[in-house]
């Protein structure tokens, strides 16, 4: 039998909608600092040049301008995954990104005049923009701060992962398809532009961030290494973030330059992107090429897989690079298959270098993926769906990774989709000249409850109540937008009996939270929320014995509700408040305050990255109906049929925006979505031109939760943040490939590239 | 962006401002939906901008249906154009050009006279215009106004004939003939997006036909196709006497032929030369299925 709620599992808005909708949110952009002065970077003007001098003595003496720095005017360390970027650039120029000089002047206008007064000299040469080519034995050598461990010296980061017998697993199949896929780069667009206020205090030696990173504390450690300074001097405030998506899950140079001109000048520095330099210089979803073979016996059951990746990691090393982590589990544990060997390989090269991205590499795979398995079915003469079910993960499954399916709504999230989009019982009405009607399925797995990347996954909580009966909730856990502080309140509230106007959450300061690992990987609703119910325990605790004693009781167990202690099976209680009073005021004089640090089961992978990383999986579906015109080659998404399963739904308002806004992304990433480039320079860095959908491109959405109640999550729950847009792209170039019989192999499916595949089939181009 | 701006309240005072501004750098500022974007990207030195804004003149600012004709003020918005229920029902090509431009908020400032100013291969409600086969009434300096056919007004792209002591006052577009029983009127939008879409291709078209059906009236217009948005007189001409409901394959095939021969596209970051083609032609052919 479910257990009934009081508040989790309710429709409650966002606790702090309001302030963002009445323009009462302060952002980064809104901060303004006593004295303070304005930053602003200048950076190559080619993407691939030698810098032979940089002159800055006019800029200096612009009347305002209080400083300008190069790199030979810091000591400081490289930044980045690999520690292989520098923040200012010295010698050389490698992506179009690169900054070469920067400012702090009185006014925004002063800095940018500044700029124009900074003369370089470049010695241009022939850059390298393309991954294969930079494997080239012929190519130069990019970045000249790796180590060069690996085979070939362009080589940033590589990754080899296999199980089961693949030459035995083809020789059973009966049917194998290899195709190779290309994949975009996409960025986040965030509606807040990049922004830091840096203040460093010359007298004690201190600086203060506001940064909207999302993970604070390696934030910290990361900008002191680049500094060379002590972690705990430096105190990161997170003001309200407009939008993050994996964007801020490394440090860009912009902010360890701002931090190195307050240092300089002694004062506040703010430095905010224009919207162009937003698109130019901040992280994108990694661009790769994906070559896969896979193969099925004959009965359906898919035999192995076998993936070469090569993925362009720009001229630097970002948390990017990393993506495989995420990408061969994708084609190692989706669906069950006997033998899985992958490789990927992230290839320097002159282009601007990627980031993370709502997804982490999932996307790219599950559009390898899915689409593969359409085709698959094909050969086999096997409805899709059918193939799809016949293969689905299960509960109890270990995979050939390691990964303990404990919970597994994977079979139901399709069945679910199959059922509601009338898969099986639909028919296509395709017999219009224009207008052509497909459908599509996909699904995808994504670590649904943290994953462990470093030595600790977990999340501190201090939860105090005070004698007026509020409840503070400190978390190390932070807010982007996903909505943690109102399901973490929603949790205190069902808990503890208290209201939610009356709890607060305390989540944007290092030197005040204790320790979490950021926000990244679904993992806040599951990691912090584990974390809180886990102080509210101990807390329970001490509040029960105080009531017991208070009302003369031998009773130990209580029910927290209106805000009162009543004991289970009476109705005479006592307020809460009056509880935390008598702790506080009466002997021994206690605090009605409680620590709690939780760290999920998950395990570090191996060497051979096999290992149970995440403390459970989410499994989602989607089916996609698409209007196609073949006139124009549009593409009309008409309805998403969405499963996802969520472990517990702990908020269906947030988990729907969840959905919807992962979806919208997830269109985007498939139909129209791209940052164009050319010899390492970005054509389209504007709305105008890179087209991000709008609020009249959304399609119907129909969303069914599926609860697995996994026993590891709040109350059940499980990470549900980027699953939404990961099978997205894959249904619909599924969808487009069931209603024009095309073989899709690249996104964005741009209407030019499907009138371009018609008229290549029709044999008039 | 650094620029003087100069206010005049009244046509008066805007004569004025253009007669003292002649020896010096001067734009027009209307809805600033181009105008700001523009000077973002590419700063002018000594720039003054007339802001047209200010001006309160209804010759100016609003739209008037006779029934010879309708005329719209060069500051008539694209929102009160969408918002005009006759607009709506005589000339459809102008309501949906109007209202597939930009998003709502673009709307309330964007207006006829930037639409045309701009002289943009992709102007949507020019694009319309040309289709309606528009007048455009200019005035110059000394207040005299003339008036000239808009397939006359584009040069080129952001090139019009409107000279340095002239501005654009007014738009005038004829009645629907007396004859004609029912209109065929709609302006179709290529674009990757359903709002905040600049045309990769577009297609204007009017047509009137009479009692028995039989076309009496046509105006074909393209745009993003050429350098200039462009008439297409050849693929009107021809339509004339033909049953609009009776066009056979052949005849669609012909006219859309005609059409595309006033197509002369670029490839850009948007669409290819190629591509516009297509659409242009498909596009064409649509209009009788």
């Amino acid at each position: 039998m479910k257990k009934e709620y009081k508040v989790i599992g309710k429709p409650i808005p966002k606790q702090d909608a309001n302030i963002r909708v009445t323009g009462k949110a302060i952002y980064g952009h809104d901060i303004l600092l006593p004295g303070m002065l304005y930053g602003a970077i200048l950076r190559t003007e080619h993407p691939s040049a030698i810098i032979e001098s940089i002159d800055v003595s006019e800029a200096i003496q612009l009347p305002g301008v209080h400083c300008v720095i190069t790199a030979d005017d810091v000591d400081v360390n490289n930044i980045g995954y690999k520690r292989d970027h520098p923040i200012l650039k010295k010698g050389e120029a490698n992506c179009t990104r690169d900054e070469i000089a920067a400012v702090a002047a009185d006014t925004k206008e002063i800095a940018q005049q500044a700029l124009r007064l900074i003369k370089v000299n470049y010695r241009i040469r022939k850059g390298v923009y393309d991954a294969f080519e930079a494997l080239d034995e012929s190519a130069p050598q990019i970045n000249k701060f790796i180590s060069g461990k690996f085979e070939n010296k362009n080589i940033a980061e590589k990754f080899h992962y296999e199980h089961g017998n693949l030459e035995e697993e083809k020789k059973k199949s009966k049917h194998i398809v290899s195709r190779r896929f290309t994949l975009p780069r996409m960025t986040h667009a965030c509606m807040a532009t990049s922004n830091i206020t840096a203040s460093f205090n010359n007298i004690d030696k201190k600086l203060l961030l506001y940064s909207s990173t999302q993970v604070p504390f390696l934030y910290q450690r990361d900008m002191a290494h680049a500094l060379k300074m002590n972690p705990s001097d430096i105190r990161v405030i997170q003001p309200v973030i407009g939008g993050g998506f994996g964007s801020k899950l490394d440090m860009h140079p912009f902010e360890p330059i701002c931090a190195l001109l307050s240092i300089k000048t002694g004062r506040p520095v703010q430095i905010i992107y224009s919207r162009e330099e937003e698109f130019i210089a901040s992280p994108i979803r990694q661009p790769m090429v994906i070559d896969l073979t896979a193969g099925v016996d004959k009965d359906g059951n898919f035999t192995f897989r076998e993936i070469n990746i090569i993925k362009d990691n720009g001229a630097y090393t970002s948390w990017g690079a990393t993506t495989p982590f995420v990408i061969m589990q994708a084609f190692s544990s989706l669906y069950k298959v006997k033998a899985c060997r992958f490789d990927a390989k992230a290839v320097y090269t002159n282009n601007i270098f990627a980031g993370s991205f709502r997804g982490y590499g999932n996307p790219q795979a599950t559009f390898a993926l899915e689409r593969v398995i359409d085709l698959l079915a094909g050969e086999l003469g096997m409805d899709k769906a059918d193939i799809r079910l016949l293969n689905a993960n299960e509960k109890g499954e270990v995979t050939g990774q390691g990964l303990h399916y404990d919970t597994c709504g994977h079979k139901e999230c399709l069945e679910t989709v199959i059922e509601h989009s009338g898969y099986r019982t639909r028919s296509l009405q395709n017999n219009d000249k224009r207008y052509k009607r497909g459908i599509g399925i996909a699904s995808m797995l994504h670590v649904g409850g943290g994953a462990k990347i470093y030595r600790s996954d977990g999340c501190g909580t201090t939860l105090k109540i005070d004698p007026y009966g509020y409840c503070t909730i400190i978390t190390g856990s932070n807010e982007i937008g996903q909505g943690s502080e109102t399901v973490l309140a929603m949790m205190a509230s069902e808990e503890l009996g208290i209201e939610l106007s009356k709890i607060k959450v305390i989540n944007t300061d290092t030197d005040v939270k204790p320790w979490d690992v950021g926000v990244h990987a679904s993992r806040t609703s599951f990691v912090a929320g584990n974390s809180l119910l886990g102080a509210i325990r101990i807390l329970k605790e001490k509040l029960n014995k105080k009531a017991a004693e208070f009302l003369k009781t031998s009773h130990f167990d209580f029910d927290y509700s209106d805000n009162m202690i009543i004991p289970v099976n009476t109705k005479e209680g006592i307020a809460l408040d009056k509880v935390v009073r008598e702790m506080h005021f009466s002997a021994p004089n206690e605090l009605a305050i409680a620590s709690f640090f939780y760290e999920p089961s998950s395990k570090f992978q191996d060497k051979d990255f096999k290992g149970n990383v995440s403390g459970t999986y989410a499994f989602a579906a989607q089916a996609i109906e698409v209007e196609v015109d073949t006139y124009t080659g549009n593409v009309k998404v008409l309805d998403i049929y969405v499963a996802q399963d969520v472990g517990k739904v702990l908020n269906p308002l947030l988990l729907g925006g969840q959905i919807e806004g992962g979806i919208l992304q997830g269109v985007g990433y498939a139909l129209t979505e791209e940052l164009l480039m050319k010899e390492g320079r970005i054509l389209n860095p504007n709305f105008h031109n890179y087209k991000m959908l709008t609020a009249s491109d959304i399609p119907d959405i129909h969303f069914y939760p599926v609860e697995t109640l996994d026993k590891e999550g709040p109350y059940g729950a499980k990470g549900v943040g980027e699953a939404p847009l990961i099978p997205t792209a894959a249904a619909i170039a599924n969808a487009i490939c069931n209603a024009l019989d095309l073989d899709v192999l690249d996104l964005p499916i741009i209407p030019e590239k499907i009138l371009t595949a018609l008229a290549e089939k029709k044999g008039t181009k | 962006m650094d620029f003087e701006i100069i206010n005049p309240a009244t046509t008066l005072e805007l004569l004025g401002t253009i007669n003292e501004l002649q020896s010096k750098h001067f734009r027009f500022g209307a809805g600033y939906s181009d105008l700001l974007m523009e000077l973002k990207k590419k700063p002018e030195e000594n720039l003054v901008v007339i802001n047209l804004s200010q001006i309160k003149d209804t010759a100016f600012t609003g739209l008037t249906i006779s029934p010879d004709h309708v005329r719209m003020g060069a500051m008539v918005t694209a929102h009160k154009i969408v918002m005009n229920e006759q607009l709506n029902k005589d000339y459809p090509v102008l309501h949906q050009a109007a209202l597939t431009l930009a998003s709502t908020q673009i709307r309330q400032v964007a207006t006829v006279g930037g639409n045309l100013c701009t002289a943009s291969p992709s102007g949507d409600i020019a694009c319309a215009l040309v289709a309606l086969i528009a007048h455009c009434e200019i005035m110059d300096s000394t207040g005299k106004t003339k008036s000239i056919p808009i397939t006359d007004f584009f040069l080129g792209p952001r090139k019009t004939v409107i000279k340095k002591n002239e501005f654009l006052n007014g738009v005038l577009v004829s009645a629907n003939n007396k004859l004609s029983k029912n209109i065929y009127s709609a302006f179709l939008k290529i674009g990757t997006r359903r709002s905040m879409e600049c045309s990769v291709v577009s297609l204007a078209y009017h047509i009137q036909t009479d009692d028995d059906g039989d076309i009496i009236h046509a105006g074909v217009a393209i745009g993003a196709s050429a350098p200039t948005i462009r008439f297409a007189k050849d693929a009107c001409d021809y339509l004339i006497g033909k049953r609009f409901d009776h066009i056979h394959q052949k005849e669609k095939e012909e006219f859309a032929t005609k059409v595309l021969s006033y197509a002369d596209p670029i490839t850009d970051i948007r669409a290819t030369a190629w591509y516009r083609k297509e659409v242009l032609y498909n596009l064409s052919k649509s209009i009788f299925e």
